[in-house]
């Protein structure tokens, strides 16, 4: 039985703290950017609607205010997206792979391998055009929060897939 | 062992299956159709002798019709064994076959509802780890049939080598009627009465609903507004309301814990624990002791007095955990405190992070604690305020903030953490107090919170997910944090042990 279990890297404890992380390539700000912009788009689109059908004379005065008050929200946002990118990190280590993120509220998630179900790699429409992908890991229970990394290159996201599967499967 | 069964050959469940499948139809039609029901019998009266012989044919046909279905699905309900695998053969007009190889069977259960019980044959659930629609019930199949099935696979799977002398295996947890009594007495009731107003709210809303749309809102509604206005006038109504609810809370508790863990026994086996409860419907679970993700024991301080507490099992879900996972936690009640030792050191090898060093969360998470508890309190005196403008609301403040203060106070006192080499205990509650233990390397994966103000005092949360759900243990310093999480690690990373 032990002769086939390896122990390579973890023969001293690993520190979470000293890993180099990695950050999310830099193209993904541009995906998110475009989100944002047809996201706030959209609002814009429904607040018009509302005020030409539904709205009453006494909102209508304030009309502007509303557009201005969607925009700054909408900015406030954008800037705090902008200045947790670069926070955005991953790291994989030869038994598990961690990610973290957050400007106000930091969060590191670390999964080991051995505890891993399936990976997963996906591309969404506009992540395509940047030849991204996200790569999701999911371990057993509750795996509404799992690992996901999102906006690294899909030939990394790719290896890393091929890597981790075959570490799974050894 | 019986050898009468060998189960190669494709074989139908027990010919009083059709009537158990029966009832159960009825049960889920009349479940699918009373807003329907209730809305005839209410008008019944009203209906011409003519109308009432229609809607008795129509029941008749009913009736008929599911008889109908209840023996297709008997018929067509198919089972056999073969190299290795499970196999099963379903649908009337969707055929489904559906194959299980014995190592990804998890569990083999019985179970016994009332109807069940009458006639003499049991339900043989079949849980498999994994996806969610491939957990398997053979509805009725005779005792002798069910033990030489469960046999056969558990044998296939060479988990259980020898049947041991299993006739005169003493149960390590045995509750009595008496014993149930007690624990029902010292339920959280405040927690069951808002079960029970839950569930009669969720009845009147969809009456209400009904009758809305059938124009009859008014009467509803008058009613109602009258009883209202009648009870904030009489001061009487509002002791006979709470002696009222004190009966119901208690009633509720009793009935719950009477229909879930009448006649609960344990039993200890090699590898597993045996458990046999329930009133209405019996049931039997198998539980591994290697696929236990964690236990939590627990008490209340009603409990403390008479020296009991209840423990609960958790075993792997796949999935969200949502309410009709819930099953997958299993409950022992009332157990007194040499049980409770004999069932952890059956579960875990060493217990020795028992004597090691209790340890609090940072005084920050009493201040966050704090702060959030009084702004909620203030946001919810400006809004009754704001409606009622009596000054005298604030004189409710006077109980309200001792009481907060002191269940904070324990709140706090009750979270702690002791870690030791293999496993970690998580203590916490408010009214209750859960020890959760872990054995630390079933963790599946481990994440570290903090938030910017965190930051500043040095703390951070840990969260320790298991394949039962998270474990967490906020606002501890930041170093002892990174130390935990390293050392869980470690601890997975290293181990070949199966989790489950």
């Amino acid at each position: 039985m032990s002769e086939h279990f390896k122990n390579e890297l973890v023969t001293n404890l690993p520190n979470i703290a000293t890993t180099p992380f990695q950050k999310i390539d830099k193209k993904y700000f541009k995906v998110i950017s475009i989100n944002f912009f047809l996201i706030t788009l959209f609002i814009c689109i429904g607040l018009f609607l509302l005020q030409q059908f539904f709205f009453s004379e006494s909102i209508l005065k304030y009309n502007i205010y509303e557009y201005i008050g969607v925009i700054l929200f909408s900015f406030i946002f954008y800037l705090y997206f902008f200045l947790a990118f670069p926070k955005r990190k991953y790291a994989l280590r030869e038994k598990d792979i961690s990610y973290k993120s957050g400007l106000l509220f930091l969060k590191t998630t670390t999964v080991p391998f051995s505890r891993i179900q399936h990976v997963e790699t996906d591309e969404k429409p506009i992540s395509r055009i940047f030849k991204l992908a996200s790569l999701s890991v999911f371990t057993a229970g509750d795996s509404s929060d799992d690992l996901v990394i999102k906006g690294i290159k899909k030939q990394e996201a790719l290896k890393i897939k091929e890597f981790i599967s075959s570490k799974i499967n050894a | 062992m019986h050898n009468s069964y060998t189960f190669s050959e494709f074989s139908k469940q027990s010919p009083k299956g059709i009537f158990i499948i029966y009832v159960a139809e009825i049960y889920r039609a009349i479940k699918l159709f009373w807003i329907f029901l209730f809305i005839l019998f209410k008008d019944f009266s009203k209906f011409s002798s003519y109308g009432v012989n229609y809607i008795y044919l129509g029941v008749v046909l009913l009736l008929l019709l599911l008889f109908l279905r209840a023996y297709l699905i008997y018929i067509n309900f198919q089972y056999k064994i073969a190299h290795q695998h499970f196999i099963l053969k379903k649908g009337i007009l969707k055929k489904t076959l559906i194959e299980i190889p014995f190592y990804r069977i998890q569990n083999i259960n019985f179970k016994q509802n009332i109807v069940q019980q009458i006639i003499g044959v049991f339900e043989v659930s079949i849980e498999t780890a994994g996806s969610k629609d491939t957990e398997i019930a053979i509805k009725a199949l005779s005792l002798e049939k069910a033990e030489t099935l469960k046999a056969t696979i558990t044998q296939g799977q060479k988990l259980v080598n020898k049947v041991v002398e299993e006739e005169n295996l003493e149960p390590i947890v045995k509750i009595s009627f008496f014993d149930l009594l007690r624990v029902s007495l010292t339920e959280n009731h405040l927690q069951n009465l808002f079960l029970f107003f839950a569930v009669v709210i969720g009845f009147f809303n969809q009456i209400q609903q009904i009758s809305d749309s059938f124009g009859q809102s008014e009467a509803l509604d008058d009613y109602i507004s009258e009883s209202t206005s009648n009870l904030s006038e009489s001061i009487v109504l509002v002791t006979i309301l709470v002696i009222l609810l004190t009966v119901i809370a208690l009633l509720s508790s009793f009935v719950k814990v009477v229909l879930i863990h009448f006649n609960l026994s344990a039993y200890l086996k090699d590898d597993a624990f045996e458990i046999n409860q329930g009133l209405l419907t019996k049931k039997s679970i198998v539980l591994k002791k290697q696929k236990i993700q964690n236990v939590t024991i627990s008490t209340n301080p009603l409990k403390r007095l008479i020296g009991i507490s209840f423990i609960t099992f958790k075993q792997a879900v796949s999935g969200k955990v949502n309410n009709k996972k819930k099953e997958k936690l299993i409950r022992l009640v009332g157990c007194k405190k040499q049980q409770i030792e004999i069932l952890k050191k059956s579960v875990f090898h060493e217990l020795s992070v028992e004597k090691s060093v209790k340890q609090n969360p940072d005084s920050y998470y009493k201040k966050i604690l704090f702060f959030w508890t009084g702004l909620f309190l203030l946001i919810c005196y400006t809004v009754i305020f704001y409606f009622i403008n009596h000054i005298e609301v604030f004189y409710s403040l006077l109980v309200i903030i001792p009481v907060t203060t002191l269940l904070l106070l324990k709140k706090v006192k009750k979270r702690c953490y002791q870690i030791s080499e293999e496993m970690l205990i998580v203590g916490k509650g408010l009214l209750e107090t859960h020890l959760t233990y872990l054995d630390i390397f079933k963790v599946q994966h481990i994440k570290i919170k903090q938030s910017i103000f965190q930051k500043g005092s040095n703390v951070a949360d840990l969260v320790l997910q298991t394949a039962s759900g998270k474990i967490e243990i906020p606002c501890i310093a930041y170093q002892e944090a990174i130390k935990i999480y390293n050392h869980s690690l470690y601890k997975v990373e290293t181990s070949n042990a199966p989790w489950m």
